[in-house]
């Protein structure tokens, strides 16, 4: 409101730069509307996805917001005081971080809206369905539109034509049964483990304590801030094999030196120390994890995201130290380029199974790509959140070693087309697990190419993305009986017709994340949860249509719905695989 | 007590907890075992301060099951090494 205000008694003041300024403050406003509501998503939807490592995104969602706050109140008060150059200075540096990190979402959305006003006719759609996508999904596709009584596909009144014709035939359970959770006694473990947590200081010794066990109370040390050097002491003591901490911001330079430095690491396996810039750097590293070559001979996986100082120096350091390294996490490991990826290469072409460098920002990908071509046995690549990543590097990198690839990360490389997923479909037919999310470039064609090519896909991960609700489905009827997770996060298109395909389909289906899909309605749900048998989580964040009907009326005993009431919902974060690899044994 | 609905279960040292078999099924691994067997499972790994709290979980979470909700209350002392029992049994 005050915006609007100010800029109308700014107006009769400007001369020629009035076209320009208006100009970008309609754009601005315009934006900034639709601003606030990804802040909204953004912000709410980073609660169930705080792995992923989008903070940058919320953080930077986050000061446009700021801004746009501060914009009324800073106008009152430098307009009557300073000149006009003055005002039109404030108003590109407050704009100037919005133009500067221009989300190419709000341009799709344009680009679609404006689409829809043309109406493009369905039969239109078809014909170019028929020249891109492969033989089968343009059958599925055409199943799919058949099912709905009107051919238009495009929004306005056509769509509550469309629910009319597809009727979801569910019907809740009569009796209603209290919260089922409840009834579930908690197990003697768990039990032990919470009274472990409270009293962990008083645990002398953690010997004959199995690995996994000291995960778990790491895990929920760490979530309750009540990890501490002691502990850590406990955990360093002996010949540890597997040491997982996934944060280690509490712990100080001083506090990491001195009780690394009398390790014992010859039979250390598994080292994760997450989060732990501000422990480590360069100068401890010889001290501590480097004293000397081989002194971490067993050594095959290594993760130190967030180690900021950590220089290419210093990793080559560690790679001399641990030459069996076999998986190397090195995320949000700001400070590395590509000589560090080089000096992998050099030393781990043939043993390097993993390597996920999401967020390292200094990294540039197409320097990286003779690099990462050296490593014949990756199974496992993350370059989330790398803007470097382009259609050529996918295309280049895969033709190389697409056929041994399982594991594809590329969430937030938002330069990436449909091309790059036709080359995925090409090259990787071993590919098990992508990671597709936000980018919004994608469209219908891309689950095409990813039904005919990737058949043994078992998790798919999409968010923020524009596909349309018949694609999706399209691509369900064909390869949903494989898929074991799959996550439609803000994929705000989703609705009936996925449903269906779900419910259908989808006999393998252990999780689900259907968080911000507001078109599908108690029915919808129902029916996906009774007919899903083996879907043991759902994630509903920011789906307020539904109601009670749908939480006490499903019949799935085994499934936990997470993100519509208050239920504690970080256990369910995705926890590192518990071995050394996610898919080779040792 | 019938013989045929209590299960014997027998600790490292050799003290014997009879418990009733409901109690038991509480842990898959007792429930297999004594559908097998003449009814008895040694354990030649738990001690009997743990078993014994183990047979007062199974009869806990049993009243816990039916509707009964309280606080199952385990002395710190013995925390760790019940922790590591419960592996072995799938409590």
């Amino acid at each position: 409101m005050l915006v609007e205000e100010s800029e109308d008694t700014e107006k009769p003041e400007r001369s020629k730069e009035r076209v320009n300024v208006k100009g970008k403050r309609r754009y601005s406003r315009e934006e900034k509307r639709k601003g606030k509501l990804l802040v909204e998503s953004a912000l709410d939807s980073k609660d169930e996805s705080l792995v992923d490592g989008s903070v940058s995104d919320v953080e930077l969602l986050a000061q446009e917001v700021n801004l746009s706050d501060e914009k009324p109140s800073k106008k009152n008060n430098r307009r009557t005081s300073q000149g006009r150059m003055e005002r039109f200075r404030d108003t590109a540096r407050q704009n100037a971080s919005r133009f500067a990190h221009f989300n190419t979402q709000e341009e799709d959305d344009n680009i679609l809206s404006m689409e829809a006003e043309s109406e493009i006719p369905s039969e239109e759609l078809e014909e170019k369905g028929v020249e891109d996508w492969p033989g089968s999904f343009s059958t599925a596709m055409k199943i799919i539109r058949d099912r709905a009584a009107n051919l238009n596909v495009r929004q306005g009144s056509s769509s509550s034509d469309k629910v009319q014709s597809l009727q979801i035939k569910w019907v809740p359970q009569k009796c209603k049964r209290k919260d089922w959770s409840k009834r579930l006694p908690p197990s003697l473990l768990d039990l032990s483990l919470r009274v472990l947590v409270d009293n962990a200081d008083a645990i002398a010794s953690l010997a004959h304590v199995p690995d996994a066990l000291r995960h778990k109370l790491c895990h929920m040390l760490c979530d309750s801030r009540r990890m501490n050097s002691n502990f850590f002491d406990l955990l360093l003591n002996g010949s540890p094999t597997e040491i997982r901490l996934k944060d280690c911001s509490w712990l100080t330079e001083e506090q990491f030196t001195q009780c690394f430095e009398k390790c014992d690491t010859t039979n250390l396996t598994i080292l994760q120390l997450d989060f732990c810039g501000h422990c480590f750097a360069d100068y401890n590293l010889p001290s501590t994890l480097a004293r000397s070559p081989n002194s971490l001979p067993a050594l095959t996986t290594l993760s130190l995201t967030g180690a900021y100082r950590l220089s290419d120096a210093g990793l080559s350091a560690l790679v001399s130290s641990a030459p069996a390294l076999r998986s190397v996490n090195l995320s949000q490991c700001s400070f590395l380029t590509h000589s560090a990826i080089d000096i992998l290469a050099t030393s781990l072409a043939s043993v390097l199974l993993e390597l996920f460098i999401d967020d390292c920002q200094s990294i540039d990908a197409m320097l990286v790509l003779p690099s990462l071509k050296k490593l014949e046995h990756l199974e496992v690549l993350s370059v989330a959140g790398l803007e470097s990543v382009t259609d050529s590097f996918i295309k280049e990198f895969l033709i190389a070693r697409g056929d041994g690839i399982k594991e594809l990360i590329l969430m937030d490389c938002w330069k990436l087309t449909d091309s790059s997923l036709k080359i995925i479909a090409e090259t990787c037919s071993n590919l098990r697990a992508l990671d597709i999310g936000n980018i919004s470039k994608l469209t219908d064609t891309s689950f095409g190419y990813l039904a005919s090519g990737c058949r043994s896909l078992q998790s798919l991960k999409l968010c923020h993305n524009a596909f349309s609700d018949d694609a999706i489905a399209a691509f369900l009827e064909m390869s949903g009986e494989v898929l074991k997770e799959l996550a439609l996060n803000n994929v705000g298109k989703v609705g009936l017709n996925t449903a269906l395909s779900l419910a259908r389909r989808s006999r393998n289906l252990v999780s689900l994340d259907l968080s911000w899909c507001r078109n599908l309605t108690d029915e919808a749900m129902g029916l996906i949860v009774d007919s899903c048998l083996s879907l043991r989580v759902l994630k509903l964040f920011g789906c307020s249509q539904i109601t009670d009907v749908f939480l006490y009326g499903h019949s799935n005993a085994k499934v936990e719905i997470i993100g519509l009431k208050l239920s504690p919902f970080l256990e369910h974060i995705k926890t590192p695989a518990q071995g050394p690899f996610q898919y080779s044994s040792v | 007590m019938k013989r045929k609905d209590t299960v014997k279960l027998i600790s490292a040292d050799e003290m014997e907890f009879i418990i009733d078999k409901d109690a038991a099924m509480v842990s898959q691994t007792i429930g297999g075992f004594a559908e097998m067997e003449l009814g008895e499972v040694t354990f030649p790994e738990i001690s009997a301060v743990i078993l014994e709290k183990i047979c007062q979980y199974f009869y806990w979470a049993l009243q816990y099951s039916r509707g009964k909700e309280t606080e199952f209350h385990i002395e710190p002392e013995l925390t760790l090494e019940l922790m590591m029992a419960p592996n072995y049994l799938h409590t």
